[in-house]
Order: structure tokens, then C-alpha cells, then sequence
């Protein structure tokens, strides 16, 4: 158990207080399936780690020895701008993908918070989705080919270079948002899409009992927005928020210089009508930093505080928030996002000392508010107090199955995915 | 009647269970070559009949196979084995409309137009259109991770179905969603070709119906001329809602049967759609006609209305069905380049069909680098159907060695179940062959599809098995 004041990363690799004895960089694919086999063939357990941002979202492992760091995995493989498609190692951050991408003026909206860190790999394996998904549609849909290391110490492609493919099984899908617990992926190919020529994100605050007019307004558009998010409390940026502290209501619009300016003078008419007195535009790059800022904050952790994502229909995501915050205990506070366009509710619960012993139980309570929470986010406290997904998957069966086939001995990330997977 | 034929008919009644062979030869083929018999065919009215039927076969030692309305043209849906077959046709309702948050939960024998028709009035549309979508299912349509023309921008199956209902290899109802955790087991049963369960529900995501629809007819000296308008197209960053490429000779049998208004004599047609918000639509269309004639455009029209989009489109679809006209027999191969490659792979194409003095038509995806050469031929003279498979094959060698692949959108099925190997190593067959395993451990859904015969399918097997 982690002790009372444990810092959240010690070395490299480090999960809340498990440190691990080894740690290993492989440069390319062979080296990557060579130490998972060496890990496997002396019983070691492997967690693999990319930028570290999202290792919140699943348990501590049950046994951890050596950390599998794919920073070095960040070879462009193949690139032709001509193709809009990229294969890349698995190890590349984020933010320099997206740089690379834009100077074709190309882009992925994988939406990661602290893309600066994140790699696309473990973003993937993280399962993440973010705001821009109803749009664009979520990151596991433009992975068109990806190759893993196996825990036997072999490597296995599927999918390919093309954006129209049925060779075989969709094995990508398997491993996006399995938490490293089938095999380390090393690279991954990528359908890419033109960036869009405007970008501009709408902020407007609104008084909270104007709340359900807003929503309303916001989300019946013409042209719907890219994103579109209720912020309330911490999740406000401070250089963004008001001085009176009210909900923010963002909208990013993107598309030609055209639709957008149509766009935005149809919203800010809706929004109007709805009694918001401000709306205000930030243009292009100034936008594009804002949203990141807001991404950041998903998995911005406090001490004591814990971050819970609940996946559920759009229509239904701005109630579902005001819920979560109809059920919080003494001593602790909540802070949301509703996603309008994607039904995602994010949840941050954040408590006093004294108020601790009790956050099994807030958790539980926003659960069931939620339908669901799944943590992605928190002080290493949190990650010992509650499971990171508290529910049990309908297809568990088969699900042990395959972690099984794939991962006899147990050595890839043992107990972090759900139900001890 | 084999014991197993009679002890589903006793269990399930002679309403939803088939033994007769008279009966059963409908479901003897699809629209491959090959054909084999079914000892039974159930039709069920609903899931839980599926789940009885499967457990019946597991009990007797059968084979399973799922089928859609049989169009698929790689053999995917034939009982290479025997066995029971499941068809759809009377599970074709729609379960659930919610608009608000466009979602659709549908029954698997839905035929895939009938739900875009279903919800038009509510401002919505289901988003892949294959050319067969008039008759062919939604759960066919799972199957193969079917695609169509429009999803260049709007993707294939996979990017539109967010959950399902599936029978285990127990007879057991087993539900998947892309929001509940776990792993993704929607994402790995779209495209398996029902080699992994038999779909019962299929929940789909709608998309809004655009403001604008432009459909545009352009016409050029050749096909490598279109195709590298294809490719300047794309790598300009303009992705349209659809770019589709005829050929002369689709072209002439096309307008000979549709009268759509194609250019009958141009060496080669490119059929544009460009949707979106109105003045979009009007830039999009400017954009990218600069860059057809840039690439050698003789001509470009678009359609005046509605009626002449839809016939524009309807030609298109029907292509495979016109060439009835012109030849007594032909094969369509499906394969895939990146998008780069085009003007050269048609180059290719054409030199292999020389090769072995076959016609050969194109009428394909080019915004996907999804290619169908159309190889014609007479069933009755020998020669020109070995020149056929062996013209396949060496088109199929030839998208490999470009980086593509030997199926975007119609699959493996029987047809080119051994040619997978061309693609993937035994280390990649081994990790597909694993998740089989676990889905399907006696082989008994659907087999003799997808992965190869003999050696390396033993080898799949084993290897998962000594690694369990």
C-alpha cells in the first residue's frame, strides 16, 4: 500500500509508490518483443509506458518489475503527404506528430490532454476519445494498421496503408484502449484529414440558472460546432474564467473561413436569445492553445482530488452533470464538464484530510448518479482507495480469453484493466 | 434428413426450419462461383431462435453460417461444409430510432437502403451505401465491414456501428458497446466475415442529412489521366463525399442501359459528390473542377437536380449489373492502393489484362484507392477462365507490392482465403488466429473463410494452442 504522502512519479516508469526494478527503451519493434520475452521467460511483469498522462486510468498492476518506456519508438515509417495517411512509432508525442502534420496543413483529432507528453500509443492504448469525436469521429477509427510486440516475443501486424481494408481481423481495434495488457504497440498507421482553413472557439459565461436554456440553445444549431463543452468550476481555465466564477459554455467551430463565420454569428444569435449577455471568439492559434488548455485540464490532478470520465447519450449529458452534483458528501467538491456533443461527463471530486475515509463511498455515490465513471485522473491515493472502472463487463468471459491467448504468463500490465485483467 | 436437420426442426418447427434440398439450394451460393449444401436453413424471427439453433449445432458437432442476402462476391456466406445456415430475411426491423442522439438499433436482416429511407424525414441518414444496398443487410454489411462510394469521407462500417448483439459459440446472447469498458469486441466482429458469432442487433450512428449535395460529371481522355486527378485531388487536401471512376467501357454500357447523361464517349468518367454546408459546396466544387482540368478534364458538368443526381448515382451502382450487356461472364476483383498509386495501378491492370487477352473494365473508389477491375470472359471456354484467376491473382500480387492490400471492401471470404498470406506473416495469422480461438474454438462459425488451408491455418491453430 502507498504510504501517506507518496509522490506521484519518482524514476522513470513509476506508478503512484511502485517503482520498477528495470526499465527498458527498445529502439524498434525487434528490440520491443525481445524484452517482453525476456520479461515473460523470468516470470517479470512489464507496465508499458508512453507519456505517462493517462496511467491514472487503469489499476496498479498487481506485480510490476520493468517498465517499457517507448520514447525511442518515434521513427516516421512512411509519410507521403499525397496519401493522407502516416505510419509512425507508437512512442511519438503528440504534439510533434500534429507539427509534422500541419506543415502538409494535415491533422488527427485525438483531442490528448498534455499533448506535449502524451504519445500516440498510449493515448490509443488508453482508449481515449475526446470532445472533437462526434465530429471527426474517435481516434480508433483512423488507426488504419498497427504492429504489436506479443508477450511470446513475436510481433504481429494488421490492417495496412490503405483507408479501405477488410485482410483479416481488425486487430487494431483490440488493442486501442487495452492498457498495454495484450502486447506493446510499436507502431501505428494513421488515415489523416485536412486541417480545417478557420478555427475559432466561442466563450461564453451564463448565470447557473440560465443553465438549461443555454444547453438548449447551444446544442440545436444549424451548423454544429466541432466541439462543444460546459465547464464549471476549476475546469474553467483560469485565464478564461470571469471574475464572478460562472460556467463557461465553449464552442469550437472549424471549417472553411465561410461556415465558420456563418457558424459563429448563427450561435452567438442562439446564445443571445438565451440571455447570455458575452460571447467571446479566440481565432485560429490562440483557439487552438485555449482548447488544449481545456483538454490539460481533464487530467489536471490536485492533491486529493480524483477525475472520473461517464460515457452516455449527448441528450442527456448536461442533466446527467447537474446529477453528480446533486450528490456530493460534506467535506468534499465537485467540479464538471458536459460534453453536449459526445454525452461525456467529467467529474472532478476533490476532498478535505478529515473527509478521506469517506471517498469509497462519494465515489460510489457518483456512480450511480453517473450510470458510470471510469477515473482517469487523480492523487495516487485515489488509485489504491477505488477500482478505476468500478463496473463489470458484460463479455468478461471472452475478454479473459483473449487476454489469456495473448498473454499467458500474465506479464503485460497484470491486473490493471478491468476486473483484475 | 440428418439427425441434426431433424432435431432443429423439432425444436424450432417447420415455420423457421428448412431440410428439404429443394428448399435449401437458395442458400447453397452467393454471388461466388463455388456452391455447397446445407443439411438445414433457419430463418428465425428473433434472437432467441438464433441462440437455440447454435446450441443445437454445438451439441451435434455443425457448422454454422451466418448470411445476409447474399450478394458478397467472395463466397463469404457459402456452407463450404455443411452445416446450418441462418438467413435474415424476417429479422428486418428497426428496434429503436433515437434522432436526438442519432442512434438506430437495428435487426441484422435490414436491408441496408431501407434504413437511410426509414429515417430521411427525421433529417438523418445511415452513412455506408455498397452498390448493393438495395438488397444487401445490415448484417451482411457487418460481416464484411462493408463500404460504397461515400464512405471516402464518411468511413466504412466499422466507423458507423457502436454496438452489438451477438450468439457465442455457447448459444449464448452477448451484448457489446463502444461506451461500456473493456476491450473493443464491437471493432473485431465488424469485418470478421461471421467467423466469430452470429449478430443478432446491430446498433448503427446516424449522421445529419447535409445542407448541400452537388454531384458533378467530369470527363477525361483515359483512365490514368482521371486517376491522377483522383490523386491531385486528395493530395490537395480536398476530401469530397465521393470519387468514383468509370472507364470507357463501364461507361458506354452504363449510359446504353441508364441514359444517366455520362459522356459516352470519353476514354474515362469522374463521378464527384460534394455535400456540406452551402457555400462550401459551391468552393469545393470550384476547387476541385481547377484541378480535373488541370489533370487533362475535357468536360465537367454538374447535375441540375435532385432526379439527375439520383440517376447519376443509380448508373453507378448498377455498373456491375450493365455489363451483362457486353460480356457473358465477368469477375470483379476487389483491392486496394494508397492513393498515390493509382494512375500507375491502372496502368498495371491494363497490361495484365492485355497479357492474357481479356477484356477489362474499371469502375472503382479511386478517392480510396479502391479498385474493382471488371474481368470479362466466357464461362464455356477453359482458357479464359484459368487467364481469369490467374489475371486476379497477379492484380492482387501487384497492389501488394504497391502497399495495398487484397480486399477494401467485399472481403476474403472462400475466394481469397489462401492469397492472405501474400499480406500477412505467420506471426500475424497466428495473433488473428488467437482471438478465433476464443470466439470459436471448434471452428464451427463459418468455416473455410478468411484465413488459408492447410498448413498455415494448422499452424494458426497450433501455435495459439501451445502458447495457451
Amino acid at each position: 500500500m502507498i504510504a501517506k504522502g507518496a509522490r506521484a512519479r519518482r524514476g522513470p516508469g513509476a506508478l503512484g509508490a511502485h517503482e520498477p526494478a528495470q526499465v527498458v527503451e527498445p529502439v524498434d519493434a525487434a528490440e520491443t518483443a525481445a524484452a517482453l520475452a525476456a520479461a515473460a521467460a523470468a516470470g517479470a511483469a512489464v507496465v508499458v509506458h508512453g507519456g505517462g498522462t493517462l496511467q491514472a486510468a487503469a489499476n496498479l498492476p498487481a506485480r510490476y518489475d520493468v517498465a517499457l518506456l517507448t520514447r525511442r519508438l518515434d521513427a516516421v515509417h512512411a509519410y507521403d503527404p499525397r496519401d493522407l495517411t502516416i505510419g509512425v512509432g507508437a512512442g511519438t508525442t503528440l504534439e510533434v506528430l500534429a507539427r509534422r502534420l500541419a506543415e502538409h496543413r494535415q491533422f488527427v483529432p485525438f483531442d490528448a490532454p498534455l499533448a506535449a507528453r502524451a504519445t500516440l500509443g498510449g493515448t490509443l492504448a488508453a482508449g481515449w476519445a475526446g470532445p472533437r469525436r462526434a465530429r471527426y469521429g474517435r481516434p480508433r477509427d483512423l488507426v488504419i494498421g498497427t504492429t504489436v510486440a506479443l508477450a511470446d516475443g513475436t510481433c504481429a501486424s494488421s490492417g495496412g496503408m490503405v483507408v479501405k481494408n477488410v485482410t483479416g481481423y481488425d486487430l487494431g481495434k483490440l488493442y486501442v484502449g487495452s492498457h498495454g495488457t495484450l502486447g506493446a504497440l510499436v507502431r501505428v498507421n494513421l488515415k489523416l484529414l485536412p486541417a480545417p482553413a478557420a478555427r475559432r472557439l466561442a466563450l461564453a459565461p451564463f448565470e447557473p440558472e440560465t443553465r438549461e436554456r443555454v444547453v438548449a440553445h447551444a446544442r440545436e444549431r444549424e451548423i454544429e460546432p466541432a466541439a462543444l463543452l460546459v465547464l464549471d468550476g476549476g475546469f474553467v481555465p483560469r485565464h478564461l474564467a470571469d471574475r464572478d466564477g460562472r460556467p463557461l459554455v465553449v464552442a469550437l467551430f472549424e471549417g472553411s473561413e465561410v461556415l465558420v463565420d456563418r457558424a459563429l454569428r448563427e450561435y452567438r444569435s442562439a446564445l443571445g436569445a438565451a440571455g447570455v449577455a458575452e460571447t467571446r471568439i479566440l481565432d485560429d492559434r490562440v483557439a487552438g492553445d485555449a482548447f488544449q488548455t481545456i483538454l490539460d485540464g481533464y487530467v489536471g490532478a490536485r492533491e486529493r482530488s480524483a477525475t472520473f470520465l461517464a460515457r452516455g447519450l449527448p441528450s442527456e449529458a448536461s442533466a446527467r452533470a447537474e446529477r453528480a452534483r446533486g450528490v456530493v458528501p460534506d467535506g468534499y467538491a465537485l467540479e464538471t464538464i458536459a460534453d453536449l456533443a459526445t454525452g461525456d461527463v467529467v467529474v472532478r471530486l476533490s476532498w478535505r484530510a478529515a473527509a478521506e475515509a469517506a471517498f469509497p463511498a462519494a465515489v460510489g455515490g457518483l456512480r450511480a448518479a453517473l450510470g458510470r465513471a471510469h477515473r482517469i485522473a487523480g492523487d495516487p491515493r485515489a488509485w489504491e482507495l477505488v477500482d478505476a472502472w468500478g463496473e463489470t463487463p458484460s463479455a468478461l468471459a471472452t475478454m479473459r480469453g483473449i487476454k489469456q491467448r495473448f498473454d499467458p504468463a500474465g506479464t503485460l500490465a497484470p491486473g490493471r484493466f478491468l476486473s483484475g485483467l | 434428413m440428418s439427425a441434426f436437420a431433424s432435431r432443429l426442426l423439432a425444436a424450432l418447427g417447420p415455420e423457421v426450419v428448412l431440410t428439404e434440398p429443394a428448399d435449401l439450394a437458395v442458400y447453397a451460393f452467393d454471388a461466388f462461383t463455388e456452391n455447397a449444401l446445407p443439411s438445414a436453413a433457419l430463418i428465425p424471427r428473433d434472437a432467441r431462435e438464433v441462440a437455440i439453433a447454435v446450441r443445437i449445432a454445438g451439441e451435434c458437432g455443425e457448422p454454422v453460417v451466418p448470411r445476409g442476402a447474399g450478394t458478397g462476391l467472395c463466397g463469404g456466406a457459402v456452407p463450404s461444409r455443411g452445416g446450418l445456415v441462418i438467413a435474415f430475411a424476417r429479422m428486418n426491423r428497426i428496434l429503436e430510432l433515437d434522432v436526438r442522439n442519432r442512434r438506430a438499433r437495428v435487426q441484422p436482416g435490414l436491408i441496408n437502403l431501407d434504413l437511410s429511407k426509414a429515417v430521411a424525414g427525421h433529417g438523418v441518414f445511415f452513412a455506408p451505401d455498397p452498390s448493393s444496398q438495395k438488397i444487401s443487410m445490415i448484417g451482411g454489411n457487418v460481416g464484411t465491414n462493408a463500404g460504397g462510394p461515400h464512405c471516402l469521407s464518411y468511413g466504412t462500417m466499422t466507423n458507423h456501428v457502436i454496438g452489438l448483439t451477438y450468439v457465442d459459440d455457447a448459444g449464448e446472447l452477448r451484448r457489446t458497446s463502444l461506451d461500456d469498458p473493456g476491450y473493443d469486441l464491437t471493432g473485431v466482429l465488424v469485418g470478421s466475415e461471421g467467423t466469430l458469432g452470429v449478430v443478432t442487433e446491430v446498433e448503427v450512428r446516424l449522421l445529419r442529412l447535409p445542407e448541400a449535395v452537388r454531384v458533378c460529371v467530369a470527363a477525361f481522355p483515359d483512365v490514368e489521366s482521371a486517376s491522377e486527378a483522383v490523386s491531385a485531388i486528395i493530395g490537395a487536401g480536398l476530401v469530397p463525399t465521393a470519387l468514383e471512376i468509370m472507364d470507357a467501357l463501364i461507361t458506354r454500357a452504363v449510359e446504353a442501359h441508364y441514359h444517366a447523361g455520362y459522356p459516352a464517349g470519353a476514354g474515362a468518367v469522374l463521378l464527384v459528390e460534394i455535400a456540406g454546408a452551402n457555400d462550401d459546396v459551391a468552393a469545393g466544387e470550384a476547387a476541385i473542377a481547377a484541378i480535373a482540368r488541370a489533370h487533362g478534364a475535357l468536360s465537367w458538368r454538374a447535375a441540375r437536380d435532385r432526379a439527375e443526381r439520383d440517376l447519376l448515382w443509380a448508373a453507378r451502382k448498377g455498373a456491375a449489373g450493365a455489363i451483362g450487356r457486353i460480356a457473358p461472364n465477368y469477375y470483379i476483383q476487389d483491392a486496394c492502393v494508397p492513393r498515390t498509386r493509382l494512375p500507375e495501378v491502372m496502368h498495371v491492370i491494363d497490361e495484365i489484362a492485355r497479357a492474357h487477352r481479356l477484356p477489362v473494365g474499371n469502375v472503382f473508389h479511386a478517392g480510396d484507392g479502391n479498385l474493382h477491375p471488371l474481368l470479362m470472359f466466357d464461362r464455356r471456354i477453359p482458357r479464359e477462365v484459368q487467364a481469369v484467376i490467374d489475371a486476379g491473382v497477379e492484380i492482387l500480387t501487384a497492389c501488394i507490392a504497391m502497399g495495398g492490400t487484397i480486399s477494401g471492401e467485399h472481403g476474403i471470404g472462400f475466394e481469397k482465403r489462401e492469397t492472405l498470406s501474400l499480406v500477412f506473416s505467420t506471426d500475424d495469422l497466428a495473433a488473428m488466429g488467437r482471438v478465433r480461438d476464443v470466439f470459436d474454438p471448434r471452428r464451427a462459425f463459418n468455416p473455410d473463410k478468411i484465413f488459408p488451408s492447410g498448413a498455415a491455418c494448422g499452424e494458426v491453430g497450433v501455435r495459439a494452442a501451445a502458447s495457451a
